[in-house]
């Protein structure tokens, strides 16, 4: 019966997302209005507190906040760091860690909206046959030197200018900044029929500037994810708060040995984060901190067992041969449709049809 | 490739930046709103005679989560009575007694409790007449659900719900309301609203005790510079009443909050799709230049 309704782990997991996207963007429908009656207030997902209709806020407000307000200005108060008032921080990374446990970072790739929008991005661009880009060698460069850029975005954004703006060294509109550039911000609050985070708040430099940030990385996304994966998760500084935390959860990606691993590259072109690593190493450095644990590598792996999604001992899901077989007649590894192909291939041999 | 980089770099240079001195809070600012939560108007001196009807008029210190001074205005009571949303049982309900500059009140728990509903009373021989408002305390807490459910005297105006913490009324926007006597849904009753500006508006509850009011759209167009901080220029107060005659006795209830400016005011969505599609340009080298297709169906 399960197996009717979702053939595919991905078919699985795209119907999670449409759950999910409804949970982080319209959820106050079931779960209530008040703040105080989100599933949380410290998700591990973009699902943006702006949105007044979502189910739960994500972890980066509460920190952007609590290092502003309790640390930056308690500080000045009281002209040292006191228990107390790292304490609320704890509190909602604790709160973080409760929900991030169970699924780790699959809250990426199953969960976040904005993730899901973008993934939906890029379907739309490999049906109208966009030209997938990549960032390797002889395309856009090493996928290594963007990494460091959600680094960057977390410390500097969620808690260093946070921090300065309680200390009264900032101004006051840097207090939670990485809010202002998050593009889920206005995503979310798009879907539910509001303009009000599109428009940009005048008079106020800082903000105006934030805010054209935002809607420029929300233009480039929505253009750029038509031929580029997941633009915007590539410098997501949730990404690097989740991925500090990656091995703490039960959930992961298991690349034990390469024994039988054929270093085909499949998985690698499968991921949408073009994660070389997948293919070029094992154990612990194969389950890279750009990892999304979407499943694509391990649906794509055409070897018996050598690539598995794990929840503690139990594995969930276990790359086969014959699952692989199945896959590619659907889809290509990098997401190509393949009916599309079906119509190039069925064209050669009537020699000099047009391309699809 | 150049364009991602510069659309990255656009990302990041907020951490380079140059830092002028300014002073904004922001009122859609949603992590901000904490430090000035709705009925918080800071700094702002006792308002004005715009209206007849009791109010009570909430100050809270900047970082202070737990406490406020609470004025009464147009009513003679003693005490006034704070309703909390959770936290110990016997702080649920507390009588703060009234000073020369008003009731100083705590929240329920020291970092506990967020929502809480305050009642001043004043009753004669033969009428009952009620202040009523709500105050945030910034701390986490409950939501106001139960707090509201519960009925805390005879003629009473509920919000149907209260704002959200970070958000208020706002100009332009609709909220519902519910009128309740002895705790039951009053139907046909009229509700009168009044603001710090000058409007004034009438609307009748439906069956279910609800009555429907749209906030005006009545800032001044020019905040007048100097006197009051760039929030309280933003926020102005407004007065639900409605009267009941029942077992001989006339009842007059107010319930008193903030609304703050419509921020479609001072944002432009020109400006905002402006961004939107420079982002979109910068990515279209993306799409022109086509990867040479290796043909992956080859690995099956
Ligand atoms: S703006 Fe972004 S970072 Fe801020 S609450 Fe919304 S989703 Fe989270
Ligand atoms: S990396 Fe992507 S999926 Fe993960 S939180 Fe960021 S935007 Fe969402
Ligand atoms: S490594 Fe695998 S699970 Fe992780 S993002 Fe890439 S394809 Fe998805």
């Amino acid at each position: 019966m399960l197996k009717t309704l979702f053939p595919t782990l991905s078919r699985f997991r795209f119907a999670v997302q449409v759950l999910m996207l409804f949970v982080t963007v319209y959820g106050s429908i079931v779960v209530g209005h008040y703040a105080a009656d989100k599933i949380t207030g410290a998700l591990p997902a973009l699902s943006c507190a702006y949105d007044q209709m979502n189910g739960g806020y994500c972890v980066l407000v509460p920190t952007q906040h609590q290092v502003h307000h309790r640390i930056g200005q308690a500080m000045v108060q009281a002209q040292q760091v006191t228990f107390q008032m790292v304490l609320p921080l704890l509190l909602t990374f604790l709160t973080f860690f409760a929900f991030f446990f169970v699924i780790g970072k699959a809250f990426c790739g199953w969960v976040c909206p904005l993730g899901t929008l973008q993934e939906w991005i890029g379907k739309i661009g490999r049906r109208f046959g966009i030209g997938l880009r990549r960032f390797e060698k002889g395309d856009l460069g090493e996928v290594k030197r963007v990494r460091p850029v959600k680094w960057l975005l977390l410390l500097g954004l969620v808690f260093l200018l946070p921090l300065l703006t309680g200390l009264g060294v900032t101004p006051h509109a840097l207090g939670n900044p990485f809010c202002d550039i998050c593009p889920s911000r206005v995503a979310t609050t798009l879907l539910t029929g509001n303009t009000e985070e599109l428009a940009l708040r005048i008079g106020d430099d800082w903000k105006f500037g934030l805010g054209a940030v935002a809607n420029t990385l929300i233009g480039f996304m929505l253009v750029g994810g038509l031929a580029l994966r997941l633009p915007f998760c590539r410098i997501c500084p949730l990404l690097a708060f989740n991925s500090v935390f990656q091995r703490l959860s039960p959930l992961r990606l298991a690349k034990p040995t390469r024994d039988n691993c054929g270093s085909c590259r499949i998985c690698t072109e499968a991921c949408p984060m073009d994660i070389p690593e997948i293919s070029t190493h094992s154990g612990r450095k194969a389950y890279n901190e750009d990892c999304t644990l979407c499943g694509r590598c391990a649906e794509y792996c055409p070897q018996d067992g050598v690539i598995k999604l794990k929840w503690g001992p139990f594995a969930l899901f276990s790359s086969s041969r014959e699952y692989y077989k199945a896959k590619v007649k659907g889809e290509l590894p990098d997401g190509t449709v393949k009916p599309l192909k079906f119509v190039k291939n069925a064209a050669k041999p009537a020699a000099g049809a047009a391309d699809a | 490739m150049k364009t991602l980089i510069l659309a990255l770099a656009l990302a990041t240079s907020g951490l380079a930046a140059p830092v002028f001195a300014q002073h904004d809070h922001g009122a859609a600012s949603v992590t901000g709103a904490a430090s000035a939560p709705l009925g918080r108007p800071a700094g702002r001196p006792p308002a004005r005679d715009w209206t007849k009807l009791p109010l009570l008029l909430g100050k809270g210190e900047r970082g202070e989560r737990a406490r406020a001074t609470i004025a009464v205005r147009g009513l003679t009571a003693a005490s006034v009575t704070v309703h909390a949303a959770d936290g110990p049982a016997e702080r649920r309900k507390v009588d703060y007694p009234v000073g020369a500059a008003g009731a100083s009140i705590e929240s329920v728990a020291p970092q506990v409790g967020n929502y809480h509903w305050i009642v001043a009373r004043e009753e004669s021989a033969d009428t009952v007449r009620v202040a009523s408002t709500a105050w945030y305390f910034g701390n986490p807490g409950d939501s106001p659900k139960d707090l509201l459910a519960v009925p805390k005297h005879e003629l009473e105006i509920v919000p149907a719900p209260l704002p959200r913490e970070h958000r208020s009324y706002r100009e332009a926007e609709k909220w519902r309301f519910l009128v309740r006597l002895d705790g039951k849904p009053l139907a046909g009753q009229q509700v009168v609203m009044e603001t710090e500006f000058g409007s004034r508006s009438t609307a009748v509850t439906d069956a279910a005790g609800h009555a429907t009011l749209v906030f005006p759209r009545d800032f001044k167009p020019v905040a007048q510079e100097g006197d009051e901080g760039s929030e309280a220029r933003r926020r102005a107060r407004f007065v639900l009443s409605t009267e009941k005659e029942a077992g001989g006795k006339h009842y007059l209830t107010a319930f008193n909050h903030a609304y703050s400016q419509d921020p479609e005011r001072n944002r432009s969505l020109g400006w905002g799709a402006a961004f939107g599609i420079l982002g979109m340009v910068a990515a279209t080298p993306l799409l022109r230049r086509r990867q040479p297709n290796e043909g992956a169906s080859g690995h099956a």
